[in-house]
C-alpha cells in the first residue's frame, strides 16, 4: 500500500494549458488538413473554372474580359457535344441494364452454397478491380482481327473465315466497348447483388415455399424488394461511371472512327488539351456536373420516395 | 476514498430535460444505488459524475473538491460498463494494465496490481487470453478487475449485470458486494433491476424524471415509501394497487372497495386519516402481506376469503392471482398452501404495512 | 450433409450448377488468361496466324524488355504515387472521419458536401487543375500526383471510415477516457486498433483507385513521372501495337492488385458500394 501510495503522484495526470487546448479544439484540429486539401484541390478548381466560363480564353488569346452566358449559349449550337451526349447516353443505356442482368443472373447462380463458392467469387471479381485501361487492352488483344481469338472462335462457328475490324468498323464499335463495358463491370454488379441476396430473410422465403409459391412470384413479392435498395445503389454508382466513361474508350477506339465514339468525356478532353478552348471547356464541364447533379437527385429522390 | 456531493446538478440533450436539479450526498466508502425505469435521467446522472457529460448546471464534488471542469481522467475514478467495455485486441492482463499504463505507471506495480486484482476475482487462469475467448461472467470480472487496479476514489457501475442470463447475475451480484467489503471504496451503482438495488445498496436513490424520487436505505425505501411509484417499484412481484374509499368515524377507519367489502384499519394506520372521509384512495397490499389464514389474528390482520385464479409456483413460494375490490392482485404465499385453480381460500392480510396512496398527487398518506 | 451421401437429384443440381459456375468463370477469366499468357509468348507466337491459345514454352523476355528499357520506372513511379497518396488520405481522411462522426462536426451538411465531392466528374475538374498545376509547376511531378489523389481518395476514405468507426462501441472509448487517456490518445491507442480491419480494407481501394487512375495522369505527367497506364497507351499504335509490351506491362500493373484485392475479399462488397451493402 505504501508502495502504491508512493506511485499517486505519477498518476494524476494535469496537462499542460496548451495540452488542454489542443485537446478541446480536437474535433476541428483533425477535420482540418482533410477540408483544406479538398478545398484546395476540389473546390478551389471548381470556382476557377466558374469564373473562366464566363469569360473568353481560347488557345491563341487570353481575352479575360467577361462575356455573360456566351460560352453557355454556345453550348446549345455545338452539334458535336450532342452527339456526344448521345453517344454517352447509348453506351450507358445498353450497358447498365445489361450488366445488371448478368450480374443478377451470376448472383443467382452462386447464391446458393457451394463447396469452393469463395474461390469462384474471388475469380470472377478480378475484371472489375483491373485498371480499366488494362481492360480495354486486353479487349484490343482479344478483337484483334488477325491474331485474336475472337475473330478465330467467330470463324470456327461460322465455317467460313470471319474479318471484323471491331475497333473501326462503324457497325462493331459499340458492341466491341459495351462487351468490355459489361465484362468489366458485371462482376462488380453480381458482387453487390449476392451479398444482397445472402441478406434475404431467409424466413420469409421459406414461409412462401410452405405456402407453395412460384419461383417468379418469390422473385417478385419478396426478393426483388428486398434487394431493391441494393439495386438502385449501385445503378447509381454505375449509372454515374457510365455518363463520364473515358479509358475504356481512350484504349479501344479513342472516340473513334472519326468522331463515332466520342463521349462525353472524351469530347471535353479533346476541347481543353487539343483545341484549347480554355473557357469553353469550362462551360461544358458545369453542363457535365449539372447533369450529373440532376441524375443523382432524381436517383436519390426516387430512393428516398420507395423508402 | 471519497465521499461525493452533488447539487442543483442539471443536464439537457437538446429539448429533454433529463436530470433536473439533483442533490445528493454519498458518505465515503458508501454503496450507493441509482435505481429507476429507463429513461429516468439515472445512467446519465452516473455519467455526468464521471466526466463523460458535462452537467449544465449545479456542482459536482468528489473528495472535497469540485471536479466540474476536471476531465474524466483527473477525477481519480474507475468504472464498469454494461458491455464490459474490454478492448478485444489486447489480453486479459494488458486490458486490466490498461489504466495504469496510461497513466504511466512502473511494470512492477501493474504486474503485482494484476496478480492481486486476478486473485481477488479468479481470474488468474485467464490472463494471457483475448475476451472473445471468455464467458460473460469472466468478461464482467475482467471489467471489474480494471476497476480495482485503479485504486480510483470512487468507483461507477453502468448496469454492469444487465447483459448476464439470470444465475451468472445472482453470482456476479454477490461478488461485487463482497468486492464492497474487502476494498470498501465509495461506489455508485447505477441498475434498472430493483433486487439489484435492494440487495447491494448501503442506500437506494430512486429516481424518476430526472428527480429523485426518494432515497435511504432499502428496507426504509421499501417498508416506508414516500410515494406510490416508490411502493409499486421496489419489491417483486409488484404491489397490489386497488381502489377504494375511505369511510372514517373518529378515530376508527376503514377502506372501502368499489365493489363492496371493507376493510378496517388499525388504529395506527387510522390515525392520520380522521378528516379524510369520502376520499378516494389507493389501497397497497404487497404480495408478501397475504398469508394463509390459520389460528388466532393478531393486531390489525384481517381475515379475507378468496377464489384462487392463476397459480405460479416458484418452489418455496407460490403466487396466486385473487380478485380483491374489483381487481386481480397477486398473494405470495407457501408452497402447499394453494394446490389447484378455483380453490376457495382464507387469507390473512397484514393492514398494518398496508400503503394507502393519494392517486391524484401520488403521496403516501398512511 | 456431406457431398457423397447425396441423394442423386442434389447430386445432379449440384453437377449442373457447378458446369454453370466453370463456364462463366470461363468466360470471364479468358481475357486475363489471353493477356497473361501472350505476355510469355515470342514474338513469332504473338503474330501467328490463327492465334495459339497455349505458348510453346513460358519465357521472360517480354518482361526482360520492359525492364532494360527501364518502362518499369512506370511502375515504380505508380507504386510511389499511389502508395503515398493512399497512406496520406488514409491518415488525414480518418481522423477527419472521427471527428465527424464522434463530434458530429459541421453536421450532416459537411459529410454531404465530402461525399458529394466524390460525385464531381474527374472530367469537369481536371481541366482546371491542369491550369493551375502549370501555373504552380506542378505538372509532371510526384508532389502534384500525389496530392491530387490524396484529395480524390480522402471523400472515399471519410465516408469508409465514418462506417467503421460509428461500429466502434463509445463505451471503449469512454472507459479509456477515465482510465487515463486524452482525446488524442484515445483516438491512436483505441479507435485505430478497432478499426485496424477496416483501415487496411479502405487503403487497399485507395490504393487501388489510385492505381488505376488514367486520365488525370495523362494530363499531368509528360517525361519525367508517367504512371503505369499512361505508359500502357504509348504501346498502341494505329495499326501496328506492341502487342508483347503491352501484354507484359499490364501484367506488371496487375498482379499487385490481384494480390491486395485478394487478401481483402472479405471487405470487397462494402468497399466498393461505398459502405451502402455490408457484405
Amino acid at each position: 500500500m505504501t508502495l502504491s501510495a508512493s506511485f499517486k503522484a505519477a498518476e494524476q495526470r494535469r496537462p499542460s494549458r496548451f495540452g488542454r487546448m489542443l485537446e478541446d479544439r480536437l474535433p476541428y484540429l483533425i477535420v482540418a488538413p482533410a477540408i483544406l486539401i479538398l478545398l484546395l484541390v476540389g473546390l478551389f478548381p471548381l470556382i476557377y473554372s466558374l469564373i473562366v466560363s464566363f469569360q473568353r480564353i481560347t488557345m491563341t488569346e487570353n481575352d479575360t474580359s467577361f462575356v455573360g452566358l456566351l460560352n453557355y449559349a454556345e453550348l446549345f449550337r455545338d452539334t458535336r457535344l450532342w452527339a456526344s451526349l448521345g453517344h454517352t447516353t447509348i453506351i450507358t443505356a445498353i450497358a447498365l441494364p445489361l450488366e445488371l442482368l448478368v450480374g443478377f443472373l451470376m448472383a443467382q447462380l452462386f447464391i446458393d452454397r457451394m463447396p469452393g463458392r469463395q474461390i469462384f467469387v474471388a475469380l470472377l471479381v478480378l475484371p472489375t478491380v483491373i485498371s480499366p485501361i488494362v481492360a480495354g487492352a486486353t479487349w484490343r488483344l482479344m478483337f484483334d482481327v488477325r491474331f485474336g481469338p475472337i475473330g478465330q472462335i467467330l470463324s470456327f462457328f461460322a465455317g467460313e473465315p470471319v474479318r471484323i475490324l471491331w475497333t473501326v468498323n462503324p457497325s462493331y464499335v459499340y458492341p466491341a466497348i459495351i462487351i468490355c463495358e459489361v465484362w468489366q463491370w458485371s462482376p462488380f454488379m453480381f458482387l453487390l447483388l449476392l451479398a444482397a441476396l445472402s441478406n434475404v430473410d431467409q424466413s420469409q422465403l421459406e414461409a412462401a415455399e410452405i405456402d407453395g409459391a412460384s419461383y417468379l412470384r418469390v422473385l417478385r413479392a419478396i426478393v426483388l424488394p428486398a434487394i431493391a435498395p441494393v439495386i438502385a445503389v449501385a445503378c447509381l454508382i454505375r449509372g454515374l461511371d457510365l455518363v463520364r466513361i473515358f479509358d475504356i474508350i481512350w484504349a479501344l477506339t479513342e472516340g473513334g472512327p472519326g468522331s463515332m465514339t466520342e463521349t462525353i468525356s472524351l469530347y471535353t478532353y479533346v476541347q481543353g488539351f487539343s483545341q484549347f478552348e480554355t473557357s469553353y471547356t469550362a462551360a461544358i464541364s458545369f453542363l457535365v456536373i449539372a447533369l450529373l447533379t440532376l441524375i443523382t437527385t432524381l436517383v436519390l429522390k426516387r430512393m428516398e420516395l420507395a423508402r | 476514498m471519497a465521499d461525493v456531493k452533488l447539487s442543483g446538478v442539471h443536464k439537457y440533450y437538446g429539448n429533454v430535460h433529463a436530470v433536473r436539479g439533483i442533490d445528493l450526498t454519498i458518505a465515503d466508502g458508501e454503496f450507493a444505488v441509482l435505481v429507476g425505469p429507463s429513461g429516468c435521467g439515472k445512467s446519465t446522472l452516473l455519467r455526468t459524475i464521471a466526466g463523460l457529460e458535462d452537467p449544465d448546471g449545479g456542482a459536482i464534488t468528489i473528495g472535497g473538491a469540485v471536479v466540474n471542469d476536471l476531465r474524466p481522467r483527473e477525477r481519480n475514478i474507475a468504472m464498469v460498463f454494461q458491455n464490459y467495455a474490454l478492448y478485444p485486441y489486447l489480453t486479459v492482463s494488458e486490458n486490466i494494465a490498461f489504466g495504469l499504463r496510461a497513466r504511466k505507471t512502473p511494470e512492477i506495480e501493474i504486474r503485482k496490481r494484476v496478480s492481486e486484482a486476478a486473485e481477488m476475482l479468479g481470474i488468474g487462469n485467464f490472463l494471457q487470453r483475448y475476451p472473445r475467448q471468455l464467458s460473460g461472467g469472466q468478461r464482467q470480472r475482467v471489467a471489474i478487475g480494471r476497476a480495482i487496479v485503479r485504486k480510483a476514489d470512487l468507483f461507477l457501475f453502468d448496469e454492469p449485470l444487465s447483459n448476464l442470463d439470470a444465475q451468472l447475475r445472482d453470482e456476479m451480484r454477490t461478488e461485487i458486494k463482497r468486492l464492497h467489503h474487502e476494498i470498501t471504496t465509495t461506489m455508485i451503482y447505477v441498475t434498472h433491476d430493483q433486487v439489484e438495488a435492494m440487495t447491494l445498496a448501503d442506500r437506494i436513490v430512486l429516481l424518476r424524471d430526472g428527480k429523485i424520487e426518494q432515497q435511504g436505505a432499502p428496507l426504509e425505501l421499501f417498508e416506508q415509501p414516500r410515494t406510490g411509484f416508490v411502493a409499486g417499484f421496489l419489491g417483486s412481484p409488484s404491489i397490489n394497487l386497488i381502489p377504494a374509499t375511505l369511510k372514517t368515524n373518529g378515530p376508527e377507519a376503514a377502506v372501502v372497495f368499489q365493489s363492496g367489502g371493507e376493510l378496517t384499519l388499525p388504529s395506527a394506520k387510522a390515525r392520520p386519516l380522521a378528516s379524510m372521509d369520502g376520499r378516494d384512495i389507493l389501497v397497497g397490499i404487497r404480495p408478501q402481506h397475504f398469508s394463509r389464514a390459520g389460528g388466532p389474528l393478531r393486531d390489525g390482520v384481517v381475515s379475507y376469503s378468496a377464489t384462487a385464479d392463476l397459480i405460479q409456483p416458484t418452489g418455496t413460494r407460490t403466487f396466486t392471482t385473487i380478485r380483491i375490490g374489483g381487481v386481480d392482485a397477486v398473494a405470495e404465499l407457501q408452497a402447499h398452501d394453494v394446490s389447484s385453480h378455483g380453490e376457495r381460500i382464507d387469507l390473512a392480510i397484514d393492514l398494518n404495512r398496508v400503503v394507502l396512496i393519494d392517486p391524484a398527487s401520488g403521496l403516501v398518506i398512511a | 450433409m456431406r457431398i457423397g451421401r447425396l441423394p442423386a437429384r442434389k447430386a445432379r443440381i449440384l453437377a449442373v450448377r457447378y458446369l454453370g459456375a466453370g463456364i462463366v468463370t470461363l468466360l470471364f477469366l479468358f481475357p486475363v488468361y489471353w493477356l497473361f499468357m501472350i505476355s510469355f509468348k515470342t514474338p513469332d507466337e504473338i503474330y501467328h496466324v490463327p492465334p495459339l491459345w497455349i505458348p510453346g514454352q513460358i519465357q521472360f523476355s517480354n518482361y526482360y524488355v520492359l525492364f532494360r528499357d527501364g518502362d518499369v520506372l512506370a511502375i515504380l513511379n505508380s507504386v510511389i504515387v499511389a502508395g503515398v497518396s493512399s497512406g496520406v488520405a488514409i491518415v488525414l481522411g480518418t481522423l477527419c472521419a472521427y471527428s465527424l462522426a464522434r463530434f458530429g462536426t459541421g453536421g450532416e451538411n459537411l459529410a454531404m458536401w465530402i461525399i458529394s465531392q466524390r460525385m464531381i466528374p474527374p472530367i469537369a475538374v481536371v481541366f482546371p487543375i491542369f491550369l493551375i498545376y502549370v501555373y504552380f509547376g506542378l505538372v509532371d511531378g510526384y508532389f502534384g500526383l500525389i496530392l491530387l489523389y490524396t484529395a480524390f481518395n480522402l471523400p472515399y476514405v471519410i465516408w469508409m471510415m465514418r462506417g467503421y468507426i460509428v461500429d466502434v462501441p463509445l463505451e471503449l472509448e469512454e472507459s479509456a477516457l477515465v482510465d487515463g487517456l486524452n482525446r488524442w490518445e484515445v483516438i491512436w491507442k483505441v479507435v485505430f486498433p478497432m478499426v485496424r480491419p477496416g483501415l487496411m480494407a479502405t487503403s487497399v481501394f485507395t490504393f487501388v483507385f489510385a492505381w488505376n487512375d488514367f486520365l488525370f495522369a495523362l494530363v499531368l505527367t509528360r517525361t519525367e513521372v508517367i504512371t503505369f497506364p499512361v505508359m500502357l497507351t504509348h504501346y498502341f499504335g494505329g495499326q501496328s501495337n506492341f502487342w508483347a509490351k503491352i501484354a507484359a506491362m499490364s501484367v506488371l500493373g496487375t498482379l499487385p492488385i490481384f494480390v491486395a484485392v485478394s487478401v481483402m475479399q472479405r471487405y470487397l462488397v462494402r468497399g466498393v458500394s461505398l459502405g451502402a451493402v455490408k457484405g
